[in-house]
């Protein structure tokens, strides 16, 4: 069964279609990147599924779970979670706090936490007890990319993971995600503009344009098609 | 984070020590200032902890005390209810409940934060001083007077029983919530102070954490305003309107709204050199306190009180 399942979704503001007819089925477990030209509709639709928005018409289903139009904290509830693009932590609390809260929401108790293994997993170890806003770009970013571990979805939605982010610290990124996904509990969508991170990600790839699904498949399948080119690579890729 | 134990402690007793150092008329000033302190206190907790920005706590701390006199005066009669003790827990969940209605209205039904929440709960204040001012219930614009005292003590003029049980209450008070701001719901305050939209999306109810928040600090304002009409025995339409609202504003904002020790020691502090002042500068004493608000404000955001308060924290927890 899908895990999350977008039927025929619409989202126009006023005469403009932001979202116009998606259709997109996402398996357990699977890995899948999204791209698309800016205002081509990614991060709508990202708001669309996590209840920022609601849709203008369509259908949005989790595990066959209707939430559609659901407020954003119950359809976290429910088991998706989403990174930001602007790394989004809590500054004032410190790195186990934060990923603390998250923890929270699975009903665990903060001490039974296996804290420290996440924390190493995220190279955060020494920086347990460092206030988040002290933290530089990039650990924030896998602070943020840790609470959506530590909250466990079985959805995760990652809006440009890598922005901001050094070569070194984007290739351990790129790592860190696709361990995620080989775990097979948990589905990823990751809005990415970075074609050397897309490439090194080696996933299914689904390309937007004016608001609908242009194409889907292998990123060297999407890099050679003529249209996805001139669309999004660019002519000379 | 709010001040070392240490230092509340030290302060708490110290505040204990006054009655034997000062006479009977400081001490039973100090009594009143505690109660202003414990309500700077409430407002410290809504607006510095959970950076909810309200412009009319008084609400809350004159519900609490209109509802004590009500009680105690016999106005309002409740079956199986005597006494000021129970009139006091029942004008706390009075407050308490005026702060889930207008909380339920505000973050749940109209969806305000930020400076609209702070302009709305403004008009608020005004409004319900007004109506305050014109109900026959409630003495009107006189107030309602004789209000009974607690029931502290053989001496009646003695001063000092009632001022080390409203201490003790107000410490009471400070360390419970400083022990609940250390535990989950705190963490989680702060969450919602630092990033409302990351705490949804990790699957908080924002409006919920804002209006336990909300429900708390008018609690707490609410049993500040009940001691304070009992102790002062007179129940005024100052105590709830927009006048005092602004007061405890500025002394939270000078001491420092994410400290709560700052807060209720910024509260005692600027109403004892008001004394003072007030005498010698007479209405001028207001351009001063303005004045300093202002040089505050821009100088040293955190608070007068907090900023040194939380370099020390800050220190300490970077210490090895």
């Amino acid at each position: 069964m899908a895990t999350l399942e977008l039927e025929d979704v619409h989202r126009h503001f006023g005469g403009v279609k932001a979202v116009d007819g998606v259709d997109l089925v996402l398996e357990r477990g699977e890995l899948r990147a999204l791209i698309g030209p800016n205002g081509c509709g990614k991060s709508t639709l990202f708001n669309l599924i996590t209840g920022a928005l609601r849709p203008t018409a369509g259908r949005i289903r989790l595990a066959g779970r209707d939430i559609t139009g659901l407020p954003p904290h119950r359809i976290a509830r429910a088991g998706i979670g989403r990174k930001f693009q602007v790394a989004s932590v809590f500054d004032d609390l410190s790195v186990e706090d934060n990923l603390a809260i998250a923890a929270w929401t699975r009903g665990r108790r903060g001490q039974h936490l296996p804290l420290a293994a996440l924390l190493t997993r995220l190279r955060l170890a020494e920086r347990r007890a460092t206030l988040a806003g002290e933290l530089s770009h990039g650990e924030r970013q896998w602070v943020e990319i840790g609470m959506m571990l530590a909250a466990g979805p079985s959805v995760l939605l990652l809006d440009e993971p890598t922005a901001g982010m050094t070569a070194a610290e984007t290739a351990a990124t790129v790592d860190l995600i696709r361990d995620i996904a080989a775990t097979g509990d948990v589905t990823v969508l990751v809005i990415e503009h970075d074609v050397g991170f897309l490439e090194r990600l080696d996933c299914a790839v689904t390309v937007m344009a004016k608001g609908r699904i242009l194409r889907t498949g292998s990123f060297a399948d999407m890099r050679a098609d003529p249209e996805v080119r001139a669309l999004y690579f660019g002519t000379a890729a | 984070m709010d001040a070392p134990v240490w230092l509340a402690l030290a302060v708490f007793g110290g505040l204990a020590a006054v009655p034997s150092l000062a006479g009977d008329y400081w001490t039973g000033q100090l009594a009143r200032y505690v109660l202003f302190g414990l309500f700077a206190v409430s407002l410290a907790l809504v607006w510095g902890r959970a950076g909810i920005l309200c412009f009319g706590q008084a609400m809350f701390f004159g519900a609490g005390g209109y509802a004590m006199a009500l009680l105690t005066l016999g106005i309002v009669e409740v079956p199986g209810l005597s006494g000021a003790w129970p009139a006091l827990a029942l004008a706390v969940v009075l407050a308490a409940a005026l702060a889930l209605l207008l909380g339920f209205f505000l973050f749940w039904g109209a969806g305000i934060s930020g400076a609209y929440l702070a302009v709305v709960t403004l008009a608020l204040a005004v409004i319900l001083e007004q109506v305050v001012r014109g109900w026959p219930l409630l003495g009107e614009s006189t107030g309602l007077s004789s209000v009974p005292a607690l029931p502290v003590g053989d001496n009646p003029w003695d001063p000092k029983p009632t001022y080390y049980v409203l201490l003790a209450i107000a410490a009471a008070v400070y360390f419970g919530l400083v022990a609940l701001l250390a535990s989950r719901f705190g963490v989680l305050l702060t969450a919602l102070r630092t990033h409302p939209q990351r705490l949804a999306y990790l699957g908080y109810s924002v409006v919920a954490l804002r209006i336990a928040a909300f429900v708390l600090g008018g609690a707490v304002a609410g049993l500040a305003g009940a001691l304070f009409v009992a102790t002062d025995r007179f129940a005024s339409p100052s105590l709830i309107g927009f006048a005092l609202s602004a007061e405890v504003l500025i002394w939270v904002a000078l001491g420092g709204r994410s400290v709560l020790l700052a807060a209720f020691l910024a509260a005692i502090g600027i109403l004892i050199v008001q004394g003072f002042l007030s005498e010698a500068l007479g209405e001028w004493w207001l351009l001063a306190l303005g004045a300093l608000f202002m040089v505050s404000v821009a100088l040293v955001p955190n608070g007068l009180l907090a900023t040194p308060l939380l370099w020390l924290q800050s220190r300490l927890r970077r210490a090895p």
